[in-house]
């Protein structure tokens, strides 16, 4: 009786309750977009410093993390030893050799970092074979291809097929140096990797730096990057004193930081928008129960209690509150949806930029995060509740004789 | 290596000095200073003078020498086997004959310029300012030190802080304007024979990080020269490099142009 009585009442004033409605669905589903928008700029720069160069996981000495010292190697096959192959969240394991040395064609030389890889473990934790801007990603383990940064073969003035040196100190103390072909340049877009990055297969670099069958690290990829550091918890346990998992939170302390920030920056959005929100419900329920003084008295002096009165009202609100959501959470998931599949092309107005160790890319584009649906929809109904909770009050608390007498 | 030596300064100076002595008022100015040294030897000896002579002694104009450096870190050690060729302070070439591996590897220092040649792939790669700092030749010696030891005076003012019966030591502070690496020099001499007989190096924060020191002192031709020279790096007590000189020939000649990347190239 009293729902129906609710839904009855909210259509009697149908331009004022279809004008509050329009403000709780447009705010609800913009909300979403945002927070879709925001979610897909942070996994950018997550992906963008994971996916490009770290991986989710880094396993490696314990000297190694924290001076990169050279002579911290292990041997190559110590992920295969350690970590369980039936692990279902690790998805992709890249075995690395890393050498600092300098890059040289004809008068001109840079300082380069050099990655050892297999190239196709190496595919399953970076995706730098989908940033190629020229040639392919080296095919083999043994040859000498090598994959470098846009930003390098500008500054060396290369192009895909030169011949490069590179020299580095060996592990035995002599002169480690050999030629290097380019098959493929990329470019990620941050600057960091595009100008000082190499990668060269892995017993190329192992015979150049006189270490056959040793690594620095082994890269890898989850699932999902937010279970990074629980999968390091897992198996640190299990692996030798000096070998040590870090997740990328250890390896880029200051994205952990902007990603939990993240969290709480979505409160206050979500607070403030809400407020206005909530403001405009409060002024609906207020007017229509003013209105409906004279209304309310009947009803009281035909014996209805003041706690139903109360629950009339704020079953309204909470009806609208419902319908707002459902049209709210479908329109917001739609444009989401859309912010997914085409995005917004910045590109011609701005360049990328790189914060907090990763890289926003000039392409807007959004991504389905489930924290970004339920924490809007649930403020939602909660500030629809509190909104209707002084009118509902205000009705409950009226003198029935009064009420009657005025018009 | 070869970077103890000011030859072209020094032939400038005796030219000078040639000149000097043909006119009268100068030999009389000249004699008067000859007398006044001879006087008061301490109040004025010329410090700048004193390292640039023992820093000299290494070479005349030119030189050649066969070198052994050993270097010793906590993970390798090894033994090189060096030819080297010296004009000037600002020319040199050194060229390694032993190990077989890295024969004809060599290093070529040209002003502030330093390239190498990698026989294996018959490349040569000039070091970019950026890699300055890198180690030479694996070496505890850097390239910067290469390039900028025999500036010192040009870099640093030198102060004589102490005098003993057989020794001068002598303070080298970086000049305000001058970009250098060390916060500050010491220069140990001996004084008869005038040799250098060891350089402490100190970083930005005064604390003392490296020393060279100079022993195996010989006599080659007219020169008293310390054939063997010790790089300790003090962070790493057991790590050190050693320089050793085993045939050194002075005056030889030969011009700027024996420095070339032609002659980098061919052994």
């Amino acid at each position: 009786m009293l729902l129906t009585l609710a839904f009855r009442n909210l259509w009697r004033n149908k331009r004022r309750t279809l004008l509050t409605l329009s403000a709780m669905v447009v705010s609800a589903a913009l909300l979403i977009l945002a927070l879709g928008v925001f979610s897909g700029m942070f996994r950018d720069m997550l992906a963008s410093a994971t996916e490009q160069y770290y991986g989710h996981l880094v396993l490696a000495h314990s000297d190694y993390h924290e001076r990169r010292d050279m002579f911290a190697h292990l041997d190559e096959e110590i992920a295969s030893r350690y970590i369980p192959t039936e692990d279902s969240e690790i998805i992709g394991m890249s075995p690395r050799l890393r050498s600092f040395g300098l890059i040289s064609l004809l008068e001109t030389s840079q300082p380069v970092e050099m990655l050892g890889i297999i190239p196709d473990r190496e595919k399953q934790v970076t995706s730098l074979q989908t940033k190629l801007v020229a040639g392919v990603y080296p095919s083999d383990k043994v040859g000498n291809g090598a994959l470098i940064g846009l930003g390098l073969a500008r500054k060396l003035r290369v192009k895909t097929g030169d011949e490069m040196v590179f020299v580095t100190q060996a592990a035995d103390g002599s002169i480690g140096n050999d030629l290097l072909i380019i098959t493929g340049i990329f470019a990620t877009g941050d600057s960091r990797n595009d100008n000082n990055l190499v990668l060269a297969p892995l017993q190329w670099v192992q015979k150049l730096m006189v270490l056959p069958g040793r690594i620095h690290e082994v890269a890898m990829t989850l699932t999902d990057p937010m279970l990074a550091a629980r999968a390091a918890d897992r198996i640190n346990p299990r692996l030798p004193d000096n070998v040590e998992i870090l997740d990328w939170g250890d390896l880029l302390p200051e994205m952990r930081e902007v990603i939990a920030a993240y969290d709480v920056s979505r409160m206050i959005i979500v607070s403030i928008l809400y407020m206005a929100t909530g403001l405009g419900i409060l002024n609906t329920f207020f007017m229509s129960v003013m209105e409906r003084t004279r209304e309310f008295g009947i009803l009281m002096a035909q014996g209805m209690r003041p706690w139903t009165i109360r629950s009339l009202v704020l079953l309204e609100t909470c009806i609208l509150g419902c319908i707002a959501l459902a049209i709210g959470l479908t329109c917001g998931a739609v444009m989401t949806l859309y912010m997914q599949q085409v995005g917004i092309d910045l590109a011609a107005y701005i360049t990328p930029v790189t914060y907090a160790g990763g890289t926003i890319l000039p392409h807007l584009h959004a991504v389905f995060e489930a924290g970004n649906f339920y924490v809007p929809a649930g403020m939602l109904l909660l500030v629809s509740l509190i909104a209707g909770f002084l009118p509902a009050n205000r009705a409950a608390r009226l003198d029935p004789v009064q009420a009657i007498r005025e018009v | 290596m070869l970077f103890f030596n000011n030859p072209v300064r020094l032939k400038t100076l005796a030219e000078s000095m040639k000149i000097e002595r043909s006119t009268d008022i100068f030999s009389t100015l000249f004699l008067t200073i000859v007398l006044l040294l001879l006087a008061r030897p301490a109040f004025a000896l010329d410090v700048e003078a004193l390292v640039r002579k023992v820093e000299q002694q290494y070479m005349g104009a030119s030189s050649r020498a066969l070198t052994t450096m050993q270097v010793k870190t906590s993970h390798w050690e090894r033994s090189l086997e060096m030819e080297a060729w010296s004009l000037g302070r600002d020319y040199f070439l050194v060229r390694i004959i032993e190990p077989a591996k890295e024969r004809d590897v060599a290093t070529l220092k040209r002003y502030r310029e330093v390239w190498n040649y990698l026989p294996k792939v018959d490349r040569v790669i000039k070091i970019p300012p950026s890699m300055m700092g890198g180690s030479w030749m694996g070496s505890h010696i850097t390239n910067d030190d290469l390039v900028k030891a025999n500036h010192i005076e040009k870099d640093y003012n030198l102060r004589l802080i102490k005098e003993t019966e057989s020794h001068y030591l002598i303070e080298c502070l970086p000049k305000t304007d001058s970009a250098v690496v060390w916060g500050k020099i010491v220069y140990r001499i001996n004084k008869t024979p005038q040799v250098p007989e060891q350089i402490d190096y100190y970083d930005e924060e005064m604390i003392r990080v490296r020393e060279i020191h100079f022993d195996d002192v010989q006599q080659i031709g007219d020169r008293t020269v310390p054939l063997r020279l010790t790089v300790l790096p003090l962070e790493k007590p057991d790590e050190q490099t050693i320089l050793h000189y085993r045939q050194l020939v002075f005056d030889l000649p030969f011009d700027e142009t024996y420095f070339s990347l032609r002659n980098l190239k061919k052994p």
